[in-house]
């Protein structure tokens, strides 16, 4: 059984009159890399949210780390790391580095526990993985960028998750850190994890077969295996097609078939 | 509780009052302050006015209506919210002026009816009428926000560093966001005959924003917080009876000129300033 199992899942956000998700299946095993790419407003965050159950599945069946994820949304993040798109921490932010990481812990403690030993020790070795140890007291709002970027993978290393997503995750990052973060991934890999990236930026992807999904208007339109070097070329062509598919079911007027 | 300290009763019953519905108050406003639900604590306050006229009305007790109709608006605000595919704080400004409308409705009608009540007590508090019972309800819900703090430490500090990242690490976010819709309900609606309607929303807020000048962290600030409420509630206190001055309007104004006082000195703000 794949560690994410997605059948037909349509998904809706609250208020939205139209299906943002439509009838997409997708199943990825454990050390895949998967390259999830596509035009804005393809769906590819939603699909991500829908993953961890942040937003809600209408239709379908969805099965993460042999969860169902409507009924076990809840356990279901625990297990799934999610570094989220757009965030923003004011300068008064009252929380440093350290404790932010150790929030991705949280999950999996009980009510009113306290840390423990192993909380510390995972915490201290997400932040060394990250390259933050001497920013690991510095207060989160007063970070950089690219810091709070990285502050907010190793949240979620931390948490050790059985499967990692991230959302537009080298957006804030130099050339360096890029690479730094791809290694950590290909690392992630390895051990027999899956990778899920939503990205715009191709430049650093690890030399490993990726498999690439392109997505546009809510379904994936292309999916298989490739290399670094094809994946923006494939995503350009791929979104050309679409357009282009779009342009003639609208001269032709079997747009809805 | 400080009857061998103070022995006018009067004066006694306002200080322990005062103590309480501070410490009560102040965490919440810790929690409120942090995770942009400040209209939490206006809608609130309003829902129990609304509540207390309602009891009056109906001719019940008034502090129980207070406390059902709040309960009843604070278990309102996540459904409406979801139905409604409302923001939260577009629901709280809508049941804010449900609330208001209800309250004036009602007390008009009364007055209408020659059954006119005076709504000053409600609006602004009035310390010196306490019962011992009003005194220990009080005591309870400070235990409560107590309790509730040290119990859910972990995911409320989650929940202030930013809602949605502490629901995709796991963490039972709903569950614990409803407990301080009705903890902050019962707290508003025990307060209202001590500090008012209109009042309520300082205590909420504005202990909360001095500690807020001067602490890095959140254990600092739930710690600075009621300290700075108890100091100044109880400075208002001695104030208020030594020189007949309205209690709950004066410990409003001097946390008010604390406020301002800790903008200028805060030492927070200059390392910021600094550092920039």
């Amino acid at each position: 059984m794949s560690i994410i199992d997605l059948e037909g899942i349509y998904t809706a956000y609250e208020g939205g009159s139209k299906a943002v998700i439509r009838d997409l299946s997708l199943s990825v095993d454990g050390g895949e890399y998967v390259v999830i790419g596509g035009p804005n407003s393809a769906g590819k965050t939603t699909l991500l949210e829908s993953i961890n159950g942040l937003v809600k599945i209408t239709h379908g069946r969805a099965n993460v780390c042999g969860l169902d994820v409507c009924r076990q949304g809840n356990e279901v993040r625990r297990r799934v790391g999610y570094v989220i798109q757009n965030f923003y921490f004011d300068p008064f932010t009252p929380f440093t580095v350290e404790q932010v990481v150790m929030m991705g812990r949280f999950g999996r403690m009980g009510i009113a526990a306290q840390p423990s030993k192993a909380d510390q020790k995972a915490v201290c070795r997400a932040i060394s993985m990250v390259g933050m140890e001497d920013l690991a007291h510095k207060f989160i709002g007063t970070c950089s960028g690219g810091q709070q970027q990285k502050a907010m993978i190793a949240h979620n290393i931390a948490k050790d998750p059985e499967v990692m997503m991230l959302d537009e995750p080298f957006s804030n990052l130099d050339f360096h850190a890029r690479k730094y973060l791809q290694d950590i991934l290909k690392e992630i890999c390895r051990s027999g994890k899956p990778v899920l990236i939503v990205s715009h930026a191709f430049d650093g992807l690890p030399d490993i077969p990726i498999r690439l999904a392109v997505m546009n208007q809510g379904r994936i339109t292309f999916d298989e295996n490739c290399w670094a070097d094809e994946v923006e070329d494939i995503i350009r062509n791929q979104c050309r097609a679409s357009t282009e598919g779009r342009a003639f079911r609208e001269a032709t007027g079997v747009l809805n078939a | 509780m400080l009857e061998p300290w103070i022995t006018n009763n009067v004066v006694c019953h306002a200080t322990e009052a005062m103590i309480f519905v501070s410490i009560a108050c102040s965490i919440l406003g810790v929690i409120i302050s942090r995770t942009s639900l400040s209209s939490i604590g206006i809608t609130m306050s309003h829902a129990a006015f609304a509540g207390a006229a309602l009891g009056m009305f109906l001719g019940a007790s008034a502090q129980a209506a207070a406390i059902v109709f709040s309960l009843a608006v604070a278990a309102l605000i996540g459904p409406v919210s979801d139905k409604a595919k409302m923001a939260a704080d577009a629901t709280l400004g809508v049941l804010f002026a449900m609330s208001m409308a209800v309250a004036v409705f009602l007390i008009s009608y009364m007055q209408y009816l020659g059954t006119g009540i005076s709504s000053t007590a409600l609006l602004f508090g009035d310390v010196v009428s306490l019962y011992r019972e009003e005194i220990y309800a009080l005591a309870a819900v400070s235990a409560l926000t107590i309790a509730f703090v040290l119990i859910f430490f972990k995911e409320i500090s989650a929940i202030m560093f930013n809602m949605k990242i502490a629901e995709a690490a796991g963490i039972r976010v709903r569950p614990v966001y409803y407990i301080l819709l009705f903890i902050i309900a019962i707290s508003v609606a025990l307060s209202l005959n001590i500090v008012g309607g209109l009042l309520i929303f300082v205590l909420l807020v504005t202990p909360a924003s001095i500690a807020g000048q001067f602490c890095f962290n959140v254990r600092s600030m739930f710690i600075a917080a009621p300290l700075v409420a108890l100091s100044v509630s109880i400075l208002g206190v001695w104030a208020g009876f030594k020189y007949t001055l309205p209690v709950a309007p004066l410990v409003a104004l001097l946390l008010t000129a604390a406020f301002a006082l800790s903008v200028m000195l805060s030492f927070k703000r200059r390392i910021n300033t600094k550092a920039e």
